[in-house]
C-alpha cells in the first residue's frame, strides 16, 4: 500500500505549489522532501530555503523523522502586522 | 470566549496522537513545541480574528486594579510601502500554530515584566486601508515595563508567528511580504 504525505503551504509558496497536494512517503526528513519538491518545481529553490516546516502544530528540523500519513506544513519567513 | 488559565490548570493543546507507523518513545524532538507556561495566572483570547477589532471594547476591558499604565499599540493598513500605492493587504496564517505561539508570547512578557494584562488580536483575510491589523495591549504598575513588554511582544509575533501578508497595489499587482519591516 503506497502511503502518501500530505503537505500544505501558505502565503508566497502558493505561488509555486497548490494549496494543498501529497507526495508519496519516500521521504525521511526535511531535506529529502525538499528535494522532492523542486522535482515539483524548481523555481520554489529560493524562497524554500528559508522556509521552516511543522509537523502536528510543531516545528520541526531536519533531525525529524518524517512517516508515511504525516502532515507537513511549510512555512515561509513571516510577517504579520 | 476568555479562558483563565493557571499553572494549575494548564491547557494541554496540541497534544499529539502517535501515527500508527510511528516510534511511541517520542524519539523525534521538535524543535519547537507548545508553549510553557508556569507560574500566574494569564487571561488568553483567541489571537486571530477574521472580523474587525474591536480596539475600543479591549481596551475598555484593559484595565486593572495594579497597574497604573496601559499601553495599547495598534498597528494600521498604510496606504502605501516602499512607494507604491497599496490597494489593502490580505493576511494568511497557519492558525494552530499562530494561535499556539502568541499565548506562548503573551504568557512570556507577563512573566518577564510582571503584567497585570497582557493581550494581542491579529486580523485575518482582507483588511482595508485605515483598518487596525493588529492590537497589543499591555497593562503593568508603572509605564516602563508596560511599553517594553508592548514592544516585545509586537516583535515576536511579527518576526516569529506564522502569519503572512499580502500586499495588493492599486494597479492590480500583489505581492507577499516576505519580511519583518513593516
Amino acid at each position: 500500500m503506497t502511503k502518501t504525505m500530505k503537505i500544505h503551504v501558505y502565503a508566497g509558496l502558493k505561488d509555486y505549489f497548490q494549496p494543498e497536494f501529497e507526495v508519496e512517503s519516500v521521504v525521511r526528513n526535511t531535506d529529502e522532501l525538499k528535494a522532492v519538491l523542486l522535482t515539483i518545481n524548481g523555481k520554489a529553490d529560493s524562497i524554500l530555503s528559508f522556509c521552516r516546516f511543522a509537523v502536528e502544530e510543531g516545528f520541526i528540523d531536519n533531525e525529524y523523522n518524517l512517516y508515511g500519513h504525516d502532515t507537513i506544513v511549510i512555512i515561509p519567513p513571516g510577517s504579520g502586522g | 470566549m476568555v479562558t483563565t488559565l493557571s499553572s494549575s490548570s494548564r491547557p494541554e493543546v496540541g497534544v499529539r496522537e502517535e501515527a500508527a507507523d510511528r516510534p511511541a518513545s517520542g524519539d523525534n524532538a521538535k524543535a519547537t513545541d507548545r508553549p510553557v507556561f508556569s507560574g500566574g495566572t494569564a487571561i488568553l483570547e483567541p489571537a486571530l480574528s477574521a472580523e474587525p477589532l474591536d480596539m475600543i471594547g479591549m481596551l475598555a476591558r484593559a484595565h486593572h486594579p495594579g497597574a497604573g499604565a496601559v499601553v495599547l499599540f495598534s498597528g494600521e493598513v498604510r496606504d502605501n510601502n516602499k512607494g507604491r500605492p497599496v490597494a489593502w493587504l490580505e493576511y494568511e496564517a497557519y492558525e494552530p500554530l499562530a494561535e499556539k505561539m502568541i499565548a506562548g508570547i503573551l504568557v512570556t512578557a507577563r512573566e518577564k515584566w510582571a503584567l497585570q494584562i497582557a493581550v494581542a488580536r491579529h486580523r485575518l483575510g482582507k483588511v482595508a486601508v485605515g483598518e487596525t491589523a493588529v492590537v497589543v495591549i499591555t497593562a503593568s504598575a508603572h509605564r516602563a515595563a508596560a511599553y517594553a513588554a508592548n514592544q516585545y511582544i509586537i516583535d515576536r509575533i511579527k518576526q516569529e508567528t506564522p502569519i503572512w501578508k499580502c500586499e495588493h497595489y492599486t494597479d492590480g499587482e500583489r505581492e507577499w511580504v516576505n519580511h519583518c519591516n513593516g
